[in-house]
């Protein structure tokens, strides 16, 4: 893939051109809540949310270390939107293109979980197809990690190698861009910018920063003892029946906060509204925590109980999603155990099945 | 581009009241939709909403389509107080249907529980519109009481059939009555058919299926042979929304009709 170093100075020159052709989101810092860690690791407590370019002023940006609080997914289906007016109208499509910088590799690898639900199969979800279409991806290394952070126990890399538009790499001298699409490629082009060789202190700089995060992200997820991704199908299906689903759910309060925040989550529910003329179909985000998720008419709920749910969730993403693409629906960015108010730590839950399945040997 | 989530409009030309709480809605979509017997659509009322349900029909009919649906919810009830000549809404179809070609040639075991028939009344259309494809067409059918009996005239009809055999048993009878009593399973037996080269079509409520599928196997049909429409909450009815998982599958994406053998191992199927 072509390559391209531009200096932080140029930074602001990228994103008014970027911010030219797409709606530009730029990472901003808030306070988050103060981490305590015992992990001997200086963890950072800021947190980062997305805003439009255009609203921000010079200062407000900050290179994100690490994933935004909100999922990539909630760029490409809103939480409550109209899928179809019917039933003679013709369903517009907003032809908004979006540009988004900072997106981490733990979003990308989401992508590909919502793109196989709402791009295959028989049906292709218009709505989402349109928006995947005009996302320009720019994506970023993380340059440190939260306390909840823990991809690279599912083998994802805390730095993107495909997947995106363009990747920004930061040195210390500047940004290593890579290049990962052809519209990428052809609005570079269009701006003037000069692909040329980089210089081979530059590529070590980065391979050794990407190692140096690597290692320090590895010892930090060593103390959960989380199981590789080759046994989350056996570790979730040999532990059907164990007590913890209950224990755990014993603080659940039923928020969906878990599955909402969540960036491989996908379920919908359909509702309806209207007046005599109009009609109008509304896709809303569903929470499979919730105690109608399942409820069939008659009254009949085969996830009746929040145990049920929990383990459902975990089935969803361990079980269906194995057998159906070959990948786990979880990408290891933690958000939910961020946003869980009971304090139900998806890690604990995967360590504890993983024991278990070991004392059952 | 099509959008997945637009219903047609289909006027409610007929509605026949088959039970108390049972009606068929005859349709006439505005535009034709072609069913699989056993594929289900997506059926309601705009502004309202709607849900799955399996055409009773013939599918060899284009321009109708016949749903028999029982008034349990919020929905349904709606449905059960709508006059003729209402419009309502249709998607579809969705789903994998019955498999016909795998029946040819076989004995056929049909067992239907109480609206459960619904589905299998157009799976009968579509067999007995070539019954000469098929060897001994059995049909075991249950409801609650006498009156709770779907379909009385074609019951009536289907058993004049050369290779049909039909029997029907109520749970509990009235004074009426002079045929079976008991559940479904007890007319399971000295069933007219070569078990190595039969296959079992069941629909009913879980619980019927859940007993009627053990009977079976009791009976010696092979797992691979017995043929069960499933039932989980749908939304979207496209493979997308995630409410009607089990195991592996989704219900309206790799069902209703799943085969036991593909579904025997998944923890808590019948509900």
């Amino acid at each position: 893939m072509e390559r391209l170093f531009f200096p932080k100075e140029r930074l602001f020159d990228f994103f008014n051109f970027v911010n030219e052709e797409y709606c530009l989101y730029l990472p901003v810092r808030i306070e988050g809540r103060q981490i305590v860690c015992d992990y001997n690791f200086n963890l950072p407590s800021a947190d980062y949310i997305l805003k439009k370019y255009s609203l921000l002023k010079k200062e407000d940006f900050e290179f994100n270390p690490y994933r935004t609080i909100e999922p990539l997914k909630s760029f490409l289906n809103y939480p409550k939107e109209i899928v179809c007016e019917y039933f003679s109208k013709e369903l517009t499509i907003q032809d908004k293109k979006i540009a988004i910088f900072g997106v981490k590799n733990c979003d990308l690898f989401s992508l590909k979980i919502q793109d196989f639900v709402f791009l295959q199969g028989d049906y292709t979800d218009p709505l989402y197809k349109k928006r995947r279409e005009n996302l320009f991806i720019i994506s970023s290394d993380c340059l440190s990690f939260k306390e909840v952070c823990f991809c690279l126990a599912y083998d994802i890399n805390p730095y993107p190698e495909s997947g995106f538009d363009l990747n920004f790499s930061s040195l210390d001298e500047g940004f290593l861009v890579e290049v990962g699409s052809d519209k990428a490629k052809a609005l570079l082009e269009k701006k003037g910018f000069l692909f040329e060789k980089i210089p081979s202190r530059l590529n070590t700089e980065l391979l050794s920063k990407r190692e140096n995060i690597t290692t320090q992200l590895k010892e930090h997820i060593k103390s959960h003892a989380l199981p590789k991704k080759e046994v989350l199908k056996e570790i979730i299906n040999k532990g059907y029946n164990s007590k913890l689903w209950q224990e755990e759910m014993f603080n659940c309060v039923e928020c969906g906060g878990c599955n909402f925040i969540c960036d491989t989550c996908h379920c919908f529910l359909l509702s309806e509204s209207g007046s005599e003329t109009v009609f109008k179909k509304i896709r809303s985000w569903d929470s499979c925590q919730y105690a109608n998720f399942a409820k069939e008419a008659g009254g009949a709920n085969p996830l009746n109980t929040r145990a049920k749910r929990l383990r459902n969730r975990f089935l969803k993403k361990f079980d269906f999603f194995i057998d159906n693409l070959g990948l786990p629906a979880c990408c290891g960015c933690g958000r939910c155990i961020e946003t869980c108010p009971a304090k139900i730590d998806i890690r604990k839950i995967l360590k504890s099945l993983y024991e278990e399945s070991l004392s059952a040997n | 581009m099509k959008n997945p989530y637009q219903p047609i409009e289909a006027i409610i030309e007929d509605i026949i009241l088959e039970t108390p709480n049972i009606k068929t809605f005859v349709l006439r979509p505005k535009e034709y939709i072609e069913f699989q017997t056993g594929q289900f659509v997506e059926f309601g009322l705009a502004g309202v909403g709607e849900a799955p349900f399996t055409p009773s029909s013939n599918p060899n009919v284009k321009e109708k389509i016949e749903l028999t649906i029982m008034k349990v919810g919020r929905l349904t009830n709606k449905l059960h107080i709508l006059e003729k000549g209402t419009i309502a809404t249709l998607r579809g179809p969705y789903g994998k249907g019955y498999p016909l070609d795998e029946f040819k040639g076989k004995d056929i075991l049909i067992v239907g529980g109480g609206v459960g028939l619904a589905p299998l009344r157009s799976l009968i259309y579509a067999l007995l519109a070539h019954p000469q494809d098929y060897k001994n067409i059995i049909i075991r059918y249950g409801a609650r009481t006498p009156q709770d009996l779907l379909y009385k005239k074609e019951i009536l009809a289907w058993s004049n059939f050369k290779n049909v055999n039909l029997v029907t048993t109520v749970d509990t009878a009235d004074n009426s009555w002079k045929g079976n009593v008991g559940v479904v399973t007890t007319i399971l037996k000295d069933l007219p058919l070569n078990i190595k080269n039969a296959v079992a079509i069941v629909c009913g409520p879980p619980i019927m299926m859940k007993f009627t599928t053990l009977k079976l196997l009791e009976l010696r049909f092979s797992p691979e042979s017995i043929y069960l429409s499933m039932e989980r909450n749908m939304s979207c009815g496209l493979g997308k929304c995630g409410h009607c998982r089990i195991g592996k599958y989704y219900v309206c994406r790799d069902g209703p009709v799943f085969r036991y053998e593909e579904i025997m191992n998944i923890a808590d199927i019948w509900g």
